[in-house]
């Protein structure tokens, strides 16, 4: 997949290289991945099993950093930022959702999706604007009813609609999603993929989803499939 | 803190495991600080028990008036007071013979029992039987196996005013010795009064107390003491004296004849000190002072002609008089037929070193003769000279030297009944007191002329008690009470000691909280990494979980606090009963001080917070990535680098290069190369498991060992800290094992050769080192045979507080013994570091180091644990006379005999501490084969001033006992750290096998047997335990193999096998109840919950 773009990108990876350490020899998972997206831009990322596809959204999301090459979102290379700053860009500008909801099961459903607003208490909004604002987003992804209720007290797809709201409370601009609908059966996985770009187009972030799901792969305008490291965008289906 | 509660309540079972690991870190932390506390609260208890109300003691040397405690009294200067006679003495059973040396004798009255709100009605009544009354302590009860209505012979130091070690002083057994028969009424319990006594000390006194009334007549001191015990007045820190003191309670007398009058002193020397104030008394009353020496001459002689015991007074009132000049009466004169300018030679006696007399001469040439009147033939020049003042003629007089009664002629006696002792002879006060002058003094009295000798006497009565120096007089009130209580902090720190004896134990706990807590926070892996996904910064995790970690620290160390007094009562039962020999005193129990008990919580969640802390910081190091993905690994597995491999041969080289360098040297056993070698070879066994964790295992033998294998080096850094940890605690039990020691190899260095010691309750004059000296204690000759070919060597003593590890009291006046100069001669002992490169430290002892300084020498123990001294420092005390001296340390004795006093010169000795009259301790060579006859013939030959022979051996082990007795604590309580160690690693193996239970599901999926797996898991542990063992345990053994293959004590291999089966076995037993609750589970929801 070719360089794309300009400035005016939400999103710019630039040859990224990523190789991890072993006791044998270091393993290359990426050879130089590069691809752009504009802002309400989206693109599903498929590949075989260890090609790299989690390690790309890792590095995208800065939770990870890469061997080699550059990411640049909204203009920024978040690398660059020290570790309080990265927290707080990441916090701002990216929301994930994971293949597992990790809902922490000490809190309530509405305290989970709060907990991205706790991070930066004194420079977050307040209290009251990010619960008024949790509690509209779990109205949207179908969860007004179970703000009180405990984690272990939801079904895997409620799990994952929650997990979704909570990953859009800080409102990202971009939204990161690493096999979302992965532990899913199929209609949860229709529904939260259905939510997931419902919310995509109303909220106009960037969606970076990692699937295997050829289904869900197909929702996506671009797809780029990940192999040996390297990626291929492929033509909308 | 919110969010940390409700995670900590949310996870309780893991936050459960923490707070109790903290409990357990806090509990044996505050334990060990509260085992201080205990000690020093028992010797504090120990001390107000001992001496009841009494807060200040006054013990002299000197007899002054009983009448002096209600003086003050009366005069308010006291709350209470009671006098008192103490003493030092042997008890005799009268029917078994039964004898018990070191008795501390009171003669006391119902004022003393009151002070500790007690009666003595058994000593006021009589005994019922023929003797007075006599209360004994049960110690004292049992030593002597008596019972009341037993007889009971006490023996003691007759008081003698004039010192015994000059010409006029008593010397003769007889004279010195007094023993009175008494009948025991009553046994006190070893408590109170019955525990009572003045040295900071915890060992059980043996106490004898009998009527004042009967000991003042026993000691034929009526109507005098020697001892006040008092209590100041309310508000007030001590007792003031003066207005109280009367002349004769200095020991000072005037005396008037005719228009003179003069100040003696009962002990025939009169004190310096009132000398001077004296003087300066009559010099504000216009009247003239002069200074007097009489002395007695066995002999002047001149023209052949031969004058015996002649009197002879040096003045100060004869100014004209040169030193080498002398003036006659005219009696003497005319008798040695001499004209001035004639020289005249004059006998004298002086006290021998070894406690004889020495016959000396001077000559003088005759300046000129005084008629037989004033000076001339004044008798009171002369003070009162026992056996000879009172005498009727010369031929009667008894005198403490021999006297040549064949030598007086009848004009002697003529002389005498005309003018009794007046001086025949006059001398400068210079010349006089350089050739008589003793450490007691060099003046018989001062002579007041001239003003009113009546306005003179009653102003020099009341003048001189106020303005002497009343310390100089030994009339001064020891704040015992503040002293012991100061003392009972202790000579060791408690809680120093059983924080560094639990050190493994506190470290083997905060480890386990740090496993436990890393276990909790490794299974939220997920959550922490969800929180930095989310942009958390790492920070605000950090403080998360350490907020969490704390909250668990700070309420687990509180619970702990309630173990922490069971600990300190288990250490207590444990130096009362098991450890005893260490402390000497079963009198020992819990104190709980809240401050001890807050320091030990600060300092339990201060050690458990950093393990706390690491585990965060490791875990937080991660990327969110990776814990997102569940693993909690640092990185990927690396090959190890050069260092580590440079590291393992290094020390395996330098281990051999060190065992190389021992059998080449000349000390071919050197433990200081061993212990290098066994602690290099300890290293090298760490970094080779190291190496070995790290080396790639191809597939090449299948079973469950090799799967065991490969997963031991799964987790090398865990299975390096495992094996690190019971490795180094093995390694120390066995290097402190091998330091234990019963009397061994070290006896004779550590006794200089000398197999036997005495000690004298009542101080020898004579030297019973020499033939003369034996013969005047009245050793028999059966006796001298029996000490043929034997040398005894005397030291002098001044009483103190006992300085080695056996007192637990902090000593504040160090016990001295002057060294004679025979030993320091002969050498011997073994020495570590001294101030000065020298082939004989003894010899340090003579150095000059400036007015005030004393070269000391110390046992090395003593110095640096008890008194903290290093050599060159210098400990302060005070002197005889209340001045300051500095004891410098010199050099330091290793292992010796000598652990319970200070070591100075003789000469030393007798300079700051003048009245020390007589030897006391000995030091007995005597061949093997003889020894126990020459104990025998001494404590037999000598029994009547208390000589109490022991073997040197006995005494070194029963200071080994204390070591070894530490040491056996340290091997415990190290012992339970290393169970506790071992456990840590069964929490280690749940970690890995929670970690590894997918892995175990599908083993067992496919058809792999739960005991199968049982046993590759514990074979995994029990190998690592094993290693760590052998790696230890090896290491420790070259370590102290010069130990071993020494010819000591035997090495404690039954109770160091022990405590390392224990841990093995504790191993073991860790493993398999983790391998239990892991494959318990059921199959299927692990594999689901992995899938």
């Amino acid at each position: 997949m070719g360089m794309a773009g300009g400035d005016e990108k939400l999103l710019v990876v630039r040859d990224l290289h990523k190789h991890f350490p072993t006791a044998a020899e270091p393993v290359e998972v990426l050879r130089g991945v590069s691809f752009a997206l504009d802002a309400g831009e989206a693109l599903a990322i498929t590949g075989p099993s260890g090609s790299g596809k989690s390690t790309l959204l890792h590095l995208i999301g800065s939770l990870d950093r890469p061997t080699g090459g550059t990411i640049e979102i909204a203009g920024r290379d978040p690398f660059q930022l020290p570790e309080p700053e990265l927290a707080w860009f990441r916090n701002r500008t990216i929301g994930f959702v994971f293949q597992h909801s990790y809902l922490l099961p000490q809190y309530t459903v509405l305290e989970n999706v709060l907990v991205p607003s706790l991070a930066f208490p004194d420079r977050g909004r307040d209290g009251q604007s990010a619960r008024a604002h949790a509690e509209e987003l779990l109205a949207r992804v179908g969860l007004g009813h179970r703000l009180h209720h405990r984690p272990a007290e939801l079904s895997g797809g409620e799990r994952q609609r929650a997990a979704v709201a909570r990953a859009l409370l800080n409102r990202p601009r971009l939204l990161l999603c690493d096999e979302p609908t992965g532990s899913l059966d199929r209609k949860a996985a229709a529904a939260v993929a259905a939510l997931l770009f419902e919310l995509h187009e109303a909220e106009r972030t960037v969606l970076i989803a990692v699937t295997h799901s050829l289904e869900l792969a197909a929702h996506f305008p671009r797809r780029c499939e990940l192999a040996e490291g390297r990626c291929t965008e492929l033509s909308a289906a | 803190m919110h969010r940390a509660l409700r995670s900590l309540t949310f996870f309780w079972r893991p936050s459960l495991a923490v707070a109790l690991g903290a409990a357990v870190a806090s509990t044996v932390l505050s334990g060990a600080l509260l085992t201080g506390d205990s000690v020093r609260g028992s010797l504090r208890d120990l001390t107000l028990d001992r001496l009841g109300g009494i807060d200040l003691a006054l013990v002299s040397e000197r007899f002054f008036r009983e009448e002096l405690a209600r003086d003050l009294v009366r005069r308010r200067a006291a709350a209470a007071a009671a006098p008192a006679i103490v003493l030092r003495g042997t008890a005799i059973h009268g029917g078994t013979r039964a004898r018990a040396a070191g008795v501390a004798l009171y003669g006391v009255d119902g004022r003393f029992a009151e002070l500790f709100g007690a009666g003595l009605p058994a000593l006021e009544g009589g005994s019922g039987g023929l003797f007075p009354p006599l209360i004994v302590n049960e110690a004292l009860r049992r030593e002597l196996g008596a019972e009341p209505g037993d007889d009971v012979l006490l023996s003691f130091a007759r008081p003698g005013e004039i010192p015994r070690e000059t010409l006029l002083g008593e010397k003769e057994a007889d004279d010195v010795l007094a023993a009175r028969r008494f009948t025991l009424v009553q046994v006190l319990p070893d408590r109170g009064l019955g525990r009572f006594g003045l040295a900071p000390h915890q060992a059980q006194p043996l106490n004898a107390f009998v009527p004042l009334a009967q000991l003042q007549a026993a000691a034929e001191r009526a109507g005098r003491v020697n001892a006040l015990f008092a209590v100041p007045p309310r508000g007030a820190g001590s007792v003031d004296l003066r207005g109280a003191v009367r002349l004769e309670d200095l020991g000072l007398r005037l005396v008037r004849s005719g228009a003179h009058l003069s100040l003696e002193s009962a002990e025939l020397f009169l004190p310096a000190a009132a000398a001077a104030a004296s003087a300066a008394v009559a010099r504000g009353l216009g009247a003239a002072s002069s200074r007097v020496f009489t002395y007695l001459a066995t002999r002047m002689q001149a023209n052949g002609r031969r004058l015996p015991y002649s009197m002879v007074s040096g003045l100060s009132a004869l100014p004209e008089l040169k030193d080498g000049e002398i003036l006659l009466n005219r009696w003497a004169a005319d008798d040695l037929r001499v004209r001035p300018g004639d020289a005249v030679e004059m006998r004298y006696l002086v006290m021998a070193p070894g406690g004889g007399f020495r016959e000396r001469a001077a000559r003088f040439r005759l300046r000129g003769v005084l008629e037989m009147a004033g000076r001339g033939a004044d008798r009171s020049l002369t003070p009162s000279f026992p056996g000879i003042e009172n005498a009727r003629d010369m031929a009667a007089w008894e005198p403490p030297f021999a006297v040549d009664y064949g030598a007086i002629r009848p004009q002697d006696e003529r002389y005498w009944d005309a003018y009794g002792a007046a001086p025949k002879a006059f001398v400068s006060l210079p010349a006089a007191q350089r050739l008589w002058g003793t450490r007691f003094g060099n003046l018989t009295a001062v002579r007041f002329e001239g003003g009113d000798p009546a306005r003179i006497e009653a102003a020099l009565r009341r003048e001189l008690p106020r303005r002497a120096a009343l310390e100089a007089f030994g009339l001064s009130f020891r704040p015992v009470k503040r002293e012991g209580l100061a003392a009972a902090s202790g000579s060791t720190d408690f809680a120093g000691l059983f924080l560094a004896f639990s050190f493994f134990l506190i470290l083997a706990a905060v480890l386990l909280v740090g496993l436990l807590f890393s276990l909790a926070v490794e299974r939220r892996a997920g959550e922490l990494g969800l929180l930095l996904a989310v942009g958390y910064p790492v920070r605000t995790v950090r403080r998360q979980l350490l907020a969490e970690g704390g909250l668990l620290t700070a309420l687990g160390a509180l619970a702990g606090l309630a173990g922490a007094a069971g600990y300190a009562w288990l250490m207590m039962a444990g130096l009362r009963s098991w450890w005893l020999p260490a402390v000497g005193t079963a009198h020992l129990s819990l104190h709980v001080e809240l401050s001890t008990l807050l320091a030990g919580w600060c300092a339990a969640v201060f050690a458990v917070l950093l393990a706390v802390a690491w585990t965060v910081r490791r875990l937080a190091k991660l990327p969110p990535a990776a814990l997102l993905a569940g693993s909690t690994a640092a990185a990927a597995r690396q090959r190890p680098g050069r260092l580590a491999r440079r590291l393992a041969a290094g020390t395996a080289a330098a281990a051999l290069a060190l065992l190389l360098c021992a059998a080449l040297s000349a000390e071919a056993s050197s433990p200081a190369l061993f212990f290098g070698a066994g602690a290099c070879l300890l290293a090298a066994g760490l970094a080779f498991s190291a190496l070995w964790f790290h080396r790639p295992r191809p597939w090449r033998r299948a079973g469950l060992a090799a799967m065991a294998a490969r997963n031991v080096a799964a987790h090398p850094g865990r299975s390096l800290l495992a094996i690190a940890l019971v490795a180094s605690a093995c390694f120390v039990l066995v290097t402190v094992a091998a330091n234990r020691r019963s009397a061994g190899g070290d006896v004779r260095e550590g006794a200089g050769g000398f197999p036997l010691f005495a000690e004298s309750a009542v101080p020898l004059v004579q030297d019973p080192g020499r033939a003369a000296g034996r013969l005047a204690l009245g050793l028999s000759e059966a006796d001298e045979a029996a000490l043929r070919g034997v040398s005894i060597l005397a030291f002098r003593a001044v009483p103190g507080d006992d300085v080695s590890c056996l007192n637990l009291y902090r000593p504040g006046r160090p016990r001295l013994l002057g060294v004679p100069a025979e030993l320091a001669r002969r050498g011997g002992f073994r020495f570590g570091r001294t101030l000065t490169k020298t082939e004989n430290p003894w010899r340090l002892l003579a150095a000059d180091l400036g007015p005030g300084v004393i070269p000391a020498l110390a046992d090395a123990n003593s110095a640096t644990w008890i008194l903290k001294l290093a050599v060159g420092q210098d400990l302060a005390i005070v002197d005889e006379s209340g001045r300051p001296v500095r004891l410098r340390l010199m050099g330091l004795l290793e292992r010796s005999l000598f652990q319970s006093e200070l070591l100075v010169s003789e000469a030393n000795l007798l300079r700051h501490f003048p009245s020390q009259a007589g030897r006391s301790f000995f030091l007995i060579d005597a061949p093997p084969e003889k020894a126990a006859g020459v104990a025998k013939a001494l404590e037999e030959g000598l029994g009547r001033f208390g000589f109490d022979v022991s073997a040197t051996a006995a005494r070194l082990s029963s200071y080994h006992a204390v070591e070894d007795t530490y040491l056996s604590t340290f091997q415990a309580l190290g012992g339970f750290g290393l169970l506790l160690g071992t456990l840590g690693l069964g929490v280690a193996l749940l970690r890995n096998l929670l970690e590894r239970r997918g892995e175990l599901a599908a083993l067992r999926a496919f058809g792999f047997r739960r005991r199968r797996l049982a046993f590759m898991v514990v074979a995994e542990n029990g190998f690592l335990v094993l290693l760590g063992v052998g790696v230890g345990t090896l290491a420790g053994l070259l370590a102290v193999a010069p130990h071993l293959a020494a010819a000591g004590g035997p090495f404690p291999w039954p109770s160091l096998l022990a405590t390392l089966l224990a841990v093995v076995a504790a191993g073991f037993v860790s493993c398999a109840a983790a391998v239990w609750s892991t494959l318990a589970a059921p199959l299927l929801p692990v594999l689901k919950e992995e899938g």
